[in-house]
């Protein structure tokens, strides 16, 4: 009985047997895909847990998965750790939208003028190769040691590359959509707004998808450098008292927070987009 | 609108500039184009058609030379020509509607009326079951008929077309031919066809200019006769004297 709820299961929307065992066969490889990506966590977790229990790791040294549920439960319990994800999370935010928002007004200005363009050619090629974390020094001094200086560091990070492929995706707008335009009378401006705009949005989104990435980078550097709350301060907090489940613990949490960002992202492509064919 | 002519072309010559060179693409070409008539221009790759097509449509300015749209200069795109491309150029992201719509706002025109119109002629095509479908679900066929309400719309009173049919398979650019000139001659409008199809410039012209060499000048013009003009793109082709004509011309355009 059991097993054919299992193949019934499986089997489900088939036209004919020959689809039947097509889609049977394409279910099974995908649940054993799920079954093993499961195992090989909770293999990893479990060994983990059994090397530090018998001693082989130094619990000390290398944590476990209990010792680090321990302090998220204690953690979670006093609020704090709730404070340091929403400041981070905020930060983090902020900054790759602002940065690329900033980029994108960025690109357009200098689609705007070519002249401008050109003169900045040099400046953006420098301020691109430039390791942005090394300015935190600079943001300190200017705005101080807190959110200021933090969020700067996610858009200075994720700016100037933002600027650089949004102008090289308006550039590359298919030049008969511009005669088109052109054709009706249409002003530069006319151009910009129906046309390159909307035609480089998915590159706007790829854009975004890069920098939740990058704006990590920098929010997380910028929280070691400076800052009093975030998930970076409970990892170099953690690292200086040598705490290695709270390093740990904020590791995990960094994880599940950017691919839930980076998930929703895709998920806000995949609606914006959908209408669009591959070219 | 005191001019007899629709376009008048007058000793139009141009040269592209680039950093490395200059390139004569067009020498001292002169034509007229009668109200509601329709000229082909053919000739070999590279003779300057296209060109002298954007010229016509106001999409750059000529290096010398004048056109005459109605007796008045072109000084840039107007809006009384509409200009279709071999792409359909169709927006991925824009419904069918508001591509066909996409002209009228670019002019500010988009006035009840006018949508309606371009509905009701995207009905004449068949289509107004499409309405709402983005382009990624329509056919090229499809596609392209859309490009034409799109150029449609706007109300043209000279259609320059730049090989429209040519990246279409046989039977939808038959269908598409016989479309055209129906619309055509229905609103009665002028068209300039750039082709490289001598049969589809002997079966849809009324006259078909030769241009060749490089740079392009104009070889010959060629009169199609009224035996051919008066049958429908389809049905010319099967005419007597649509052979003769077309190894005629083959041995123009060919010539080197």
């Amino acid at each position: 009985m059991n097993r054919s709820i299992w193949v019934h299961w499986l089997e489900r929307g088939a036209t004919s047997e020959t689809h039947a065992a097509y889609l049977r066969k394409l279910r099974i490889r995908q649940v054993m895909i799920w079954l093993v990506r499961i195992s090989l966590l909770i293999g990893l977790l479990g060994g983990w847990e059994w090397a530090t229990r018998t001693g082989w790791l130094d619990p000390f040294l290398f944590s476990s998965p209990s010792l680090i549920w321990n302090q998220a439960v204690q953690l979670a319990g006093s609020g704090e750790l709730f404070y340091h994800i929403q400041t981070t999370t905020v930060e983090t935010i902020l900054g790759f939208l602002l940065g690329t928002a900033s980029g994108i007004s960025l690109a357009t200005l200098i689609w705007a003028s070519p002249f401008l363009s050109r003169v900045l050619d040099p400046y953006l090629v420098v301020l691109n190769s430039m390791p942005k974390v090394a300015l935190g020094p600079l943001f300190i001094v200017a705005m101080g040691t807190g959110f200021g200086s933090v969020l700067a560091m996610g858009i200075a990070i994720t700016i100037i590359i933002t600027t650089l492929v949004i102008h090289s995706s308006f550039q590359s707008v298919d030049k008969s959509y511009l005669i088109l335009a052109r054709s009706f009378g249409a002003t530069r401006s006319q151009i910009f707004r129906t046309i390159i705009f909307p035609a480089c949005i998915p590159d706007m989104i790829a854009a975004l998808k890069v920098n939740v990435g990058l704006a990590w980078v920098g929010v997380i550097v910028g929280e070691f450098l400076v800052s009093k709350a975030g998930l970076g301060y409970l990892i170099i907090y953690g690292f200086q008292v040598f705490n290695l489940n709270l390093v740990m613990l904020s590791l995990v949490v960094v994880a599940l927070i950017a691919t839930i960002m980076y998930q929703l992202i895709s998920w806000l492509e995949h609606r914006l987009l959908r209408h669009r064919s591959v070219t | 609108m005191t001019s007899p002519y629709a376009i008048q072309v007058i000793n139009l010559t141009h040269t592209y500039i680039s950093k490395k060179e200059e390139i004569v693409a067009l020498k001292s070409v002169s034509f007229d184009v009668s109200p509601s008539e329709f000229v082909a221009l053919v000739g070999s790759s590279g003779c300057g058609k296209s060109t002298l097509l954007s010229l016509i449509a106001g999409i750059f300015p000529s290096t010398h030379g004048k056109i005459l749209l109605y007796g008045q200069e072109v000084r840039g795109p107007t809006p009384l020509t509409g200009y279709m491309l071999q792409k359909d150029g169709l927006l991925e992201w824009r419904t069918v509607e508001q591509n066909l719509t996409l002209g009228l706002e670019i002019q500010r025109q988009a006035t009840r009326e006018k949508i309606a119109h371009a509905r009701f002629l995207l009905g004449q095509m068949g289509l107004s079951h499409v309405l709402h479908h983005f382009p990624s679900q329509l056919s090229g066929g499809m596609r392209q008929r859309v490009a034409l309400v799109r150029t449609l719309a706007v109300q043209p009173e000279i259609l320059l077309l730049d090989e429209p049919f040519s990246a279409l398979d046989i039977q939808n650019k038959l269908h598409l031919e016989e479309l055209l000139i129906q619309v055509l001659r229905e609103h009665k409008k002028t068209a300039v066809l750039v082709t490289h199809d001598l049969e589809e410039a002997i079966a849809m012209a009324d006259r078909i200019i030769v241009l060749g060499g490089q740079p392009g000048e104009i070889r010959r013009t060629l009169e199609v006769p009224d035996e051919i003009r008066s049958l429908s793109p389809l049905k010319a082709r099967g005419h007597a004297l649509f052979r003769p004509l077309f190894e005629e011309l083959w041995r123009e355009v060919e010539r080197p």
